[in-house]
């Protein structure tokens, strides 16, 4: 049925393969590491990388949805650079309350929320109504956020010694880590809305074309509004896994949680066969992500090399997903 | 359950409209419409019968696409009424006219490339259930569309981005149609992105849907294609509808044309006088896929070749590949006997081709810096000592090319923004002038210029003929070609349909020619 030339079928299989680039130089990676480190794949480690990855999941998926409402350019598509930082001021929130102020959980986490939410807002003012791309935007709210957290705590880290996180921690249903189990379930819920509904398809219409979306009588600014407020209530929701997983609030958590959050997001969009970037490509990500993190430690790399590393494959991932559109863009001019 | 027995009430259901409301379902009357400055529309009317195919025509400006924005609900009419289905509208929205059934399939597919068929056909209109969007559902009625509706058998879980662009058109204009309420589909150039071989597959999809008793207005410059498919044909001129044709064979071509021009060429242009010497340039069968194919094309020196073709006929590609700007897939390029591979603008600059571009404003000059700057922007070797300019020189020559194209003001020093647009032409015109370049190709080299700076930039073309240079002038005014040009050479679709000398064409003629609707037979 389709007309394909010969000619536009080697571009698309060329494009194709420059996608898989960074996938393929991953599990090289993972491989060179359970070669490496005689522990690296076993059960325990697994169950490790996956709780170390839980807060990354989580605002990973924050991040998918804004890039699905706003395209995946990655200069002038949809991004979200502040979810890191609101991740680690609820969590200073939630902190500072339990520990210092004798408030309730629940009631430091709904203040936490609205904090998050906050900065959803302001994301969503300055992209869709003053027209700032979200590049930009979002890393000057992220800079404000960090430097709210500094206050709120002083610069100093909190420990919590609330039940409930020691529960998210150490707790286990079925054999499974808590943290975990609950991860999946927010995957569930966030994976049917976005991949299952209306609002989900409106959402990749918005993103997969502007123009497209709007011709088809759908809202392009209230997609892509809506989309900041998801991807800050994930940041907030992920503040009580930021605070599990590190015993307290530490000010400084949301550079690597930035680093790996855009790392495994971009880098899922290899494990969709449509190239875009999807809720559970961006899951697995943040899992290779933190597989690849731990197994440096456990060969023993120094922890600065870690970060120029993964600095390296930002680029390699992000240039490959340039790269593949550039060549079949060439593919389909005609 | 299904979209046949809908289709099947539907068709049931315009036919009793059809009835009720003397078979007309569009009626347009006395429309105006002014922009500032311009009297778009002047009351002007369309009228479309249920289940025709109704051809719009008019040249550029005419004020077809006033008419369908006024209908969409974009425009808002000064004067005028508007029924649709018998009920008048005193006001229209693009939600109100939706809802009456009008439906627009716009030049552009709007389509997202990583989307399958079946969820760009229910893009913004999915079917949700209680567990979720109803995908099979939305991929079973995508394809049933397709097929039923429009002849086509595409799978409903193929990726936009696999499709070929006709198929793109069908997908787009399922959308339009899912609903299964629409009574009358605009089209606007529904053709202009396909190949010749992809045409057939979109008619046979138009006259499905007519069988289906849709009324359809098609706007297209293509009169070839209006007078294959359509049952009436309203032409527009000058925001007003100057005919309607209802009986609709080939010969109708003429009769269309001849209202469309309704003009004799003014005497704007130079009496031309120069022998053919020897090419210049040469094209040996330069091919760029999917954009043109197969053109042979020789200018020799002091000779003026004219480009005609629609938008989409290859016109700009084809300039774009003689520049470097884009890359022939085969083919020779040969100049002065020299054959050439121009990669790059820089290697055809250095071999003597220049392109003066269409938008000068953004292409061909810097606004910002002063006239001189701009004309020595392309040679500042022959200014320059070493690493620094010779500002006196450069400002002398730039004054000597002022005085010899006649830019005002004849100041060298002033700033090229606040130039009239006449004038910012003969500055990109000066600018290659100086380099002593062997080949003009000139994009469009009249357009946004007032009707004096015109009559003065051809003399400034024919000065360039009469010192040996080649040019090859691409342009969208046939009146322009025929008045300027030794030589016309005609693009549709990526081909070169004809090449003759201009003397032997008129406006109808290469109007016909232009637009798929004749042969060189019919002229003279």
């Amino acid at each position: 049925m389709t007309t394909s030339r010969p000619h536009a079928a080697s571009l698309v299989s060329k494009s194709a393969m420059v996608g898989y680039l960074p996938l393929v130089i991953f599990v090289a990676l993972l491989g060179y590491l359970s070669i490496a480190s005689s522990n690296f794949l076993t059960p325990a480690t697994f169950d490790l990388i996956l709780r170390q990855a839980v807060p990354t999941i989580i605002i990973c998926m924050g991040l998918s949805v804004v890039v699905m409402a706003g395209g995946d350019d990655v200069v002038s598509g949809g991004i979200d650079l502040s979810i890191p930082a609101t991740a680690v001021l609820s969590a200073a929130i939630i902190a500072q309350q339990v520990t210092n102020q004798g408030t309730p959980l629940a009631a430091a986490l709904v203040m936490a929320l609205g904090a998050a939410v906050l900065v959803g807002a302001v994301n969503a003012i300055l992209v869709v109504r003053i027209g700032m791309t979200p590049l930009l935007a979002t890393l000057a709210t992220s800079v404000a956020v960090v430097g709210i957290i500094k206050v709120v705590t002083s610069s100093r880290r909190i420990n919590v010694n609330d039940p409930t996180i020691v529960w998210l921690r150490d707790g286990t249903i079925a054999g499974v880590s808590v943290s975990v189990v609950s991860t999946f379930l927010l995957f569930l819920i966030l994976f049917f809305v976005a991949h299952r509904t209306r609002w989900g398809l409106n959402l990749q219409a918005v993103g997969g074309s502007r123009e497209a979306a709007e011709v088809s009588g759908i809202s392009a600014r209230k997609f892509v509004a809506q989309s900041f407020i998801v991807a800050s209530l994930t940041g907030g929701l992920a503040a009580m896994f930021v605070l599990a997983r590190g015993s307290g609030s530490t000010p400084g958590t949301e550079e690597n949680l930035l680093l790996e959050m855009v790392l495994a997001t971009f880098l899922g969009a290899a494990f969709s066969p449509r190239r875009v970037v999807t809720l559970w490509g961006a899951v697995l990500g943040a899992v290779l992500v933190s597989a690849l993190s731990i197994g440096f430690k456990s060969i023993g790399v120094n922890v600065f090399w870690t970060g120029c590393i993964k600095g390296a494959l930002i680029l390699v991932v992000v240039a490959s997903a340039s790269l593949s559109t550039r060549v079949a863009s060439r593919g389909r001019a005609a | 359950m299904g979209l046949l027995s809908s289709c099947q009430s539907k068709r049931a259901n315009s036919r009793s409209v059809s009835m009720t409301f003397d078979a007309q379902i569009l009626n347009m009357s006395g429309i105006s419409k002014a922009f500032p400055g311009v009297q778009a529309l002047d009351a002007a009317s369309l009228s479309v019968d249920a289940g025709e195919v109704h051809g719009l025509v008019g040249e550029n400006g005419a004020g077809k696409s006033t008419i369908i924005k006024v209908l969409a609900g974009v425009y808002s009419r000064d004067a005028g009424d508007v029924e649709i289905n018998g009920i008048g509208f005193e006001t229209l929205s693009p939600a109100a006219v939706h809802d009456a059934g009008v439906r627009f399939i716009h030049q552009e597919l709007h389509l997202v490339p990583h989307f399958t068929v079946a969820e760009s056909v229910f893009m913004g209109q999915e079917l949700q259930g209680v567990l979720g969007t109803k995908n099979t559902a939305m991929r079973r009625r995508a394809e049933e569309f397709l097929e039923e509706s429009l002849n086509a058998h595409i799978s409903a879980t193929t990726l936009i981005r696999d499709l070929g662009i006709a198929e793109r058109k069908l997908v787009q204009i399922a959308r339009a149609l899912i609903d299964s309420k629409a009574q009358i589909v605009v089209f606007d150039e529904p053709t202009a992105p396909l190949a010749i071989g992809e045409i057939e597959q979109l008619f046979q999809a138009i006259r499905r849907l007519k069988e289906r008793g849709i009324a359809m207005i098609y706007v297209s410059h293509y009169l070839g294609e209006i007078t294959e498919l359509c049952d009436r044909v309203t032409v527009f001129r000058n925001g007003k509808n100057v005919a309607v044709e209802s009986e609709i064979d080939e010969r109708s071509t003429e009769t269309i044309i001849r209202h469309m021009v309704g003009r004799d060429i003014e005497e704007l242009y130079p009496k031309k006088d120069h022998g053919v010497r020897d090419p210049i340039l040469k094209l040996s069968d330069l091919t760029s896929d999917g954009r043109f194919s197969g053109i042979d094309l020789a200018i020799g020196k002091g000779e003026i070749v004219g480009i005609a073709g629609l938008i989409g006929s290859g016109r700009e590609e084809l300039t774009d590949a003689i520049y470097g700007l884009a890359q022939p897939t085969s083919g020779i390029v040969t100049l002065d006997g020299k054959d050439l591979n121009v990669t790059s603008p820089s290697i055809a600059v250095e071999a003597g081709i220049v392109l003066v571009p269409r938008d000068r404003r953004h292409d061909g000059l810097v606004l910002d810096l002063n006239v001189a700057d701009n004309i020595n922007l392309a040679s500042l070797d022959e200014v320059a000592t070493s690493f620094l300019e010779n500002r006196k020189a450069a400002i002398q020559r730039a004054e000597a090319l002022c005085e010899k194209l006649d830019i005002r003001p004849r100041n060298a020093e002033a700033i090229t923004r606040f130039l009239s647009g006449g004038n910012q032409q003969k500055v990109v015109l000066a600018r290659w002038l100086a380099t002593g370049s062997k080949l003009f190709i000139l994009d469009e080299p009249t357009v946004g210029v007032d009707i004096g700076a015109k009559v003065e930039i051809y003399q400034v073309i024919e000065g360039l003929a009469a010192q040996g240079a080649g040019i090859l002038i691409s342009s969208s005014d046939p009146s322009e070609l025929l008045g300027i040009c030794d030589r016309i050479v005609v693009l549709m679709r990526g081909e070169k349909i004809a090449d003759e000398p201009a003397i032997t064409l008129n406006l109808d003629s290469l109007t016909a020619l232009t637009t798929g609707g004749g042969s060189v037979d019919t002229a003279t």
